[in-house]
């Protein structure tokens, strides 16, 4: 940890430092040794003896150029505040509109819908239990659907991200509103949001959908056909939040994901793309744990490696492609049901992280996220939270505010150590794709997450409210949680229902099977099949049923 | 227990089959006389053992087989043992999750078991819980293991054909695989074929049989999977019927019981099974206590000498063997260093023999024993006194 | 001796986040039991065949979202296959409304977040010690 310096002597002087020392051992006691979560001893203080100060330029350096830790843009958050991207989702897509303009009109500057978990695994509402509907995101199945999702926002200039992983029905939805309303494709700006399969497969089983080769190819294809039709759209979002949530630790999160990431390029790389014209659009999405410092080196840590690998690896030239743009949410496993208002202190702990860790956008948890999906006044008082500590607290003012502390630069620079060991292992591994096919991946991850839940059973990791710190609550402490309206979600069946019958099944027909022949390699983009098929009137379930009969029913390997 | 369980079972009832496992694997007094009473009807199923490293693609195998086989109208069981932690003693019974799809299908019943101790991890119910389920009707049972040099030894006695599973690229395993697979594998089977190493692996296996010592009868061949892809499995279904027709199913019946419940007994039959003389003679162990032991012989047409009785020799090896086992049965090696045998009537050809060895007495140093050599309902034919000297070496085989 | 408690471990509904099965399945198997472990979504069917021919002691449901809603149709469904002496247990996020429907329904024990694991497989111990004794009556 202690960096070597260079001759002569730095700005404190050995007495002082002898007689804290002595001092502090004195007064200490029982002092254990402390270590945060990706196992990095922590000291009790650090001293300019902790940074080596000739390295400012080359490892600390200014915002807006490599090496990037201090921020990816020149003003970051003073020139332009991280976007409030809420994640929100509920019932039917009327109610989902309803709980969008509202959070819209309350400071949230961005969408990001979320549909329900029927969509996720690849269904149509008529197709699961009716109880499970819409309880935890909107249901949405056809481009119908979302145009009644997204009535009365602009696609031209509100940026949407869509939390769909392959294959990216809802953007195929979206791009069918957009063209029915007159909106040019090539205005479009929003994400793909955790369209990263691989975390599917080793964490989120939730998002995984097909089998991992066919998803991997129809990514390229993703990647590929956006580049060319929706410029300014970011059709890849590598995600750390799922590993991290699975129980990884953050440098390992941040490592697989970078070795995720590294796969995908490797991927477009070999499809005949170059560096520069797909990695402006690769984004990252984050957990933020509660473990404060360590997120905030985290984030550093990760912009200093990415710029490195990508001029490295890929020769990349744009300045645009050295950039790791980031999406960051709270992270929900750090909330606890006991005295859930407690959790609403966690989150704002967990954003200032992330806004010290200088991400582009935040979605921060309602207080009430660990009791099943976040009411409206919840949701409410999370969007208030970000604009107090931006317009009260003046977290924009400066610029990576905690640069230059001993301790977050020896942190920062610890963590890139971790993270770049995590990286190694993968690669000696063959790459992430052989990592989680073999399970390595998902066992390391398991060892990280039963080592951390013993720390919480033993003691040692404190949980307000759950291993200390308890209060016996009355049970109505608790809301019982809002469900979607029975008899809305009953009206939205019949009327899909009768919408479907409707639809020309020529028309359906052919296009589903123009989907399937570019799925068994025909030649052509599967994505740009799959928004045909949307513009076609294919439901959501009919196409993902079309791609699981030709490329496989994703299977996650889970290892106990 | 009741005839009619034992027709539910007969006829492959799931929920009696199921419970009778359980019974069996509780060791209940019940569950003895239900195998006893269903043994007679074991015999027509068709045992496959399937082993391979952890990682080596067995689940998703067995997974593709399994459809193959109901696709052909065939009923099949699956047992698949996991090993349990030396350290807690349990175990996480996790290969039915890769037999996604054909867990759900009716022609199906998959009893996942763990080895619970038993070094190198093939439980011990497993004979029983095999046996229970040819009994019950179904077409192929398999039995899936992970390797381990001595697990290999026991499936392959448990089973008609044994499949290793090779994954591409075996590398450094191939020494390992030399050592072990080659003397215990029918079909040699590599997975996950749609990857680029797996046409070196199998042309790898192909010349290590080369090396095998040659064996009358079946010829091992080396049949390329990919379950994914969905190539080779009718091939290896294909391969393990042929197997079948050739060297005939419920083989494992003809090597005797099933290992008994109880420690002792099952420690004797062990010792039997390792004793290429009584097998060589076709010696049966049947019933074992503290201070006795039971064998039983059918005198046969090797057995005979040239006046047409039953050669002296074969009656003493019978009491011998009991005496034996009788004698060890303490735990410690105990060396014959004394015998005597009348022979009172002359034995013929189909006779059966039963030679019940029983402890006269026993010190630190010496014991002594009685053997009552018998035919048929217990008309005596020979008797056999013995002395053995107590060592304090520990057994070879446990 | 017999075995050790039986216990299987899965998820119905449309929830896949398994976290904390996997580690109470961990726990459990750690505490010396045998656990049948299954990846989320599984069919109601499926679970009863499981449950029917592993010949399960304990049936505990990882629960997240709403997929405690369709418990009660678990439990009518192993009734009607002949396993209503199995013990069930939920863990997840219930909320309390719906804990008290969920125990109506025959489900044994509801653990919340936050729950000990000791506490679980110390349940899950006493559930197995009820259910051999009336399945396998001295």
């Amino acid at each position: 940890m202690n960096k070597p310096l260079p001759d002569p002597v730095p700005a404190t002087t050995k007495d002082a430092q002898v007689r804290w020392e002595a001092e502090y051992a004195a007064q200490i006691g029982a002092d254990p040794p402390v270590h945060n979560r990706s196992g990095i001893p922590i000291k009790p203080l650090y001293t300019p003896l902790d940074v080596d100060a000739t390295r400012f330029d080359a490892d600390v350096g200014y915002p807006g150029q490599p090496p990037y830790t201090r921020g990816i843009y020149a003003t970051m958050h003073r020139g332009r505040t991280w976007t409030q991207r809420q994640l929100i989702g509920l019932g039917t897509p009327a109610a989902y509109n309803a709980r969008l303009r509202d959070i819209l009109g309350q400071g949230a500057s961005a969408v990001s819908l979320i549909p329900c978990n029927s969509v996720f695994r690849g269904y149509d509402m008529d197709e699961v239990d009716a109880e499970l509907l819409g309880t935890c995101g909107v249901v949405a199945n056809s481009a119908g659907h979302m145009a009644t999702c997204l009535e009365g926002v602009d696609l031209a200039t509100t940026s949407c991200a869509m939390n769909d992983p392959s294959p990216f029905t809802l953007l195929a939805f979206m791009l069918a509103t957009a063209k029915r309303r007159g909106v040019d494709w090539r205005a479009i700006t929003g994400t793909s949001n955790q369209s990263d399969c691989i975390s599917h497969y080793v964490a989120n089983h939730m998002f995984f959908r097909l089998a991992l080769p066919g998803a991997r190819r129809i990514l390229v294809d993703h990647i590929r056909w956006c580049n060319a039709h929706v410029p300014r759209w970011n059709p890849l979002s590598v995600v750390g939040q799922h590993m991290q949530q699975a129980g990884a630790t953050p440098a390992e999160a941040l490592g697989f994901t970078l070795a995720s990431a590294v796969q995908y390029a490797d991927d477009c790389v070999a499809a005949g793309m170059s560096p520069d014209d797909f990695l402006p659009r690769f984004t990252f999405f984050f957990d933020i744990s509660i473990s404060f410092f360590e997120e905030i080196a985290k984030f550093r840590a990760g912009r200093r490696i990415w710029q490195k690998l990508v001029r490295e690896r890929y020769a990349a030239r744009d300045p645009r492609s050295w950039r790791f743009k980031f999406h960051a949410q709270t992270s929900g496993v750090d909330l606890t049901r006991q005295q859930p208002l407690n959790n609403i202190a966690r989150v704002t702990a967990q954003a200032i992280a992330g806004i010290f860790g200088g991400l582009q956008s935040l979605h921060t948890d309602a207080y009430d996220e660990a009791l099943s999906c976040p009411t409206q006044f919840g949701a409410r008082i999370a969007v208030a939270t970000q604009n107090i500590l931006r317009e009260e607290a003046h977290l924009t003012d400066v610029i990576d505010p905690l640069g230059g502390s001993y301790y977050v630069e020896s942190l920062t620079d610890a963590m890139e150590e971790r993270v770049l060991a995590v990286l190694a292992d993968v690669e000696r591994e063959g790459g992430m794709y052989k990592a989680v096919e073999s399970g390595f991946v998902q066992r390391r991850i398991g060892e990280s997450a039963r080592r951390f839940q013993e720390r919480i059973d033993g003691g040692e990791q404190t949980v307000v409210g759950v291993n200390a710190y308890r209060v016996d609550e009355a049970p109505d402490a608790r809301p019982s949680l809002p469900k979607p309206d029975e008899a809305e979600m009953r009206a939205h069946l019949a009327s899909f229902a009768a919408w479907k019958a409707s639809r020309s099944s020529d028309t359906v027909a052919r296009a589903l099977s123009d989907l399937a022949r570019s799925a068994q390699g025909d030649g052509g983009n599967v994505f740009g099949a799959v928004v045909a098929a949307a513009e076609a009137g294919c439901t959501h379930g009919e196409i993902c049923g079309t791609l699981r009969r030709e490329v496989g029913f994703g299977h996650p390997l889970i290892v106990v | 227990m009741t005839p009619d369980r034992v027709e539910r079972i007969r006829a492959g009832d799931r929920a009696t089959v199921a419970r009778a496992i359980s019974e069996i694997e509780h060791g209940r007094p019940s569950a003895d006389a239900l195998s006893a009473a269903l043994a007679p009807h074991a015999g027509a199923a068709h045992v496959v053992g399937i082993t391979g490293a952890p990682g080596a693609g067995k689940s998703t195998l067995i997974d593709a087989l399994v459809r193959e086989h109901a696709r052909r109208g065939k009923r099949v069981a699956v047992v698949a043992i996991d090993p349990s932690s030396p350290i807690s003693g349990g175990a996480v019974l996790g290969d039915r999750i890769r037999m996604a799809e054909s867990g759900a299908a009716d022609a199906v019943f998959i009893r996942s078991l763990a080895s619970r101790g038993h070094p190198g991890g093939l439980a011990k119910p497993a004979r029983r819980i095999v046996d229970l389920l040819d009994a019950a009707g179904f077409d192929v049972v398999v039995v899936e293991t992970v390797g381990a040099g001595q697990s290999d030894v026991d499936v392959a006695a448990l089973a008609d054909t044994s499949v290793v599973v090779c994954p591409p690229g075996l590398g450094d395993g191939v020494q390992a695989i030399k050592a072990g697979i080659l003397e215990i594998g029918d079909l040699l089977v590599v997975s996950k074929s749609d990857q680029p190493d797996a046409e070196r692996t199998a042309r790898d296996l192909q010349e290590m049989l080369h090396l095998r010592a040659k064996r009358d009868g079946w010829k091992v061949r080396v049949i390329a999977t990919s379950a994914t892809g969905g190539t080779g499995i009718a091939a290896l279904a294909d391969a393990l019927a042929e197997h079948a027709a050739a060297e005939g199913t419920g083989k494992r019946l003809r090597l005797g019981p099933p290992l008994a419940a109880d420690p002792l007994t099952a420690t004797l039959q062990r010792f039997s099974a390792a004793d290429p003389y009584q097998r060589h003679n076709g010696l049966v162990l049947v019933d074992a206590g503290p201070k006795h032991a039971t064998m039983r012989m059918t005198a046969a047409r090797h057995h005979m000498n040239f006046n047409g009785g039953c050669h002296g020799g074969a009656l003493f090896t019978l009491a011998d063997s009991a005496f034996g086992l009788a004698s060890n049965a303490h735990g410690v090696v105990a060396a014959g260093i004394d015998t005597h045998m009348t022979f009172q009537r002359a034995v013929r050809e189909g006779d059966v023999l039963t030679a019940r060895a029983v402890e006269v007495s026993r010190n630190a140093k010496l014991a002594f024993y009685r053997v009552d050599v018998t035919r048929g309902e217990g008309e005596s034919v020979a008797s056999f006194t013995g002395t053995v000297h107590i060592t304090t070496r520990p057994h070879a085989t446990r | 001796m017999s075995p050790p408690p039986k216990v299987l471990i899965t998820k119905i509904g449309l929830d896949g986040h398994d976290r904390g099965s996997r580690i109470v399945a961990a726990h459990l198997r750690d505490s010396g039991m045998e656990v049948v472990y299954t990846p989320p979504w599984q069919e109601i069917p499926t679970v009863v065949k499981l449950a029917l021919e592993e010949d399960v002691d304990v049936i505990g449901i990882s629960s997240l979202a709403t997929d405690h809603l369709i418990v009660p149709k678990l439990m009518r469904a192993l009734r009607e296959a002949g396993l209503g002496d199995v013990a069930v247990i939920v863990g997840g996020i219930v909320p309390d409304d719906d804990e008290k429907a969920l125990l109506d329904a025959g489900v044994a024990r509801v653990f919340h977040p936050g729950a000990a694991l000791d506490e679980i497989s110390a349940f899950v111990r006493e559930a197995t010690a009820r259910v051999r004794a009336a399945r396998f009556p001295a």
